[in-house]
């Protein structure tokens, strides 16, 4: 039997520098399929292209721990991109 | 003061640290040794004179990588307390931004553990800090996280 789809909602998260680009710190994101950590910065990418250029830069955590750029998203997760980190 | 297993201390406030305060709580009678590392804000970035500067943090995950912190140098040294704690918002020259004491039996450990911890800190807590001078601001240069490079695959069944 093919797996029932399911909407995925995720919040998601934008810090720094990052939060700057995109215009606001948090949004929320639905899918109907499965879909990665790097496919859900890629959207934002497009719609922001400044965020684009700092891919390479960018970290990305899950649920408050940091998360490799093919991690599945789950519905509920909290999803944030991180900018290198400067406290102290 | 949220305490947690050892009684350390691990915080994110708005207002100004108390830094004697948190030095005299970490030490006691068993103790020989207490090391802290008192970070504040310096008058200029790259020769550039600043302003003040503005500390933003994902706080939820900050804290829970500075517990993480925490939980390391208690395993690696042989220490007895640790307060760590980080200001967010607006900061003035001079004003401390971080603040960390650990005490030990002996000034080895202590002085080990208050190192790592500072330094860890700067590379895996989720903390910004924007620097304002008199033509504009920046964010300031960071260190990249250490995150996983790809999620674990399951095993085939065989």
């Amino acid at each position: 039997m093919p797996p029932v789809s399911q909407t995925i909602r995720v919040t998601v998260l934008f810090f720094g520098r990052l939060k700057d680009l995109a215009g606001h710190a948090e949004d929320s994101a639905e899918f109907s399929d499965a879909t990665t950590i790097e496919q859900l910065f890629a959207l934002y990418a497009a719609r922001y292209p400044e965020l684009a250029k700092y891919r390479s830069s960018v970290v990305a955590s899950r649920n408050q721990e940091f998360a490799a750029w093919d991690t599945p998203l789950r519905s509920g997760d909290e999803v944030a991109f991180l900018p290198p980190v400067s406290g102290g | 003061m949220a305490t947690l297993p050892h009684n350390d201390i691990f915080q994110l406030v708005r207002e100004p640290i108390d830094t004697v305060a948190l030095a005299g709580v970490v030490r006691a009678p068993e103790d020989g040794a207490v090391v802290t590392f008192d970070g504040f804000v310096r008058n200029q970035s790259h020769n550039r004179p600043t302003l003040y500067l503005d500390y933003e943090a994902y706080e939820s995950m900050a804290l829970t990588k500075m517990r993480e912190i925490g939980l390391q140098i208690h395993e690696k040294y042989r220490i007895h307390r640790v307060a760590m704690v980080h200001r967010l918002g607006r900061l003035e020259i001079g004003e401390t931004s971080v603040f960390i004491a650990v005490s030990a039996p002996h000034r080895a450990a202590a002085f080990d553990a208050c190192r790592f911890a500072i330094d860890t800190l700067k590379r895996t807590v989720p903390i910004w800090k924007k620097e304002y001078f008199e033509d504009g601001a920046v964010w300031a240069d960071g260190e990249m996280p250490p995150a996983p490079a790809a999620t674990p695959r399951a095993k085939p069944a065989s």
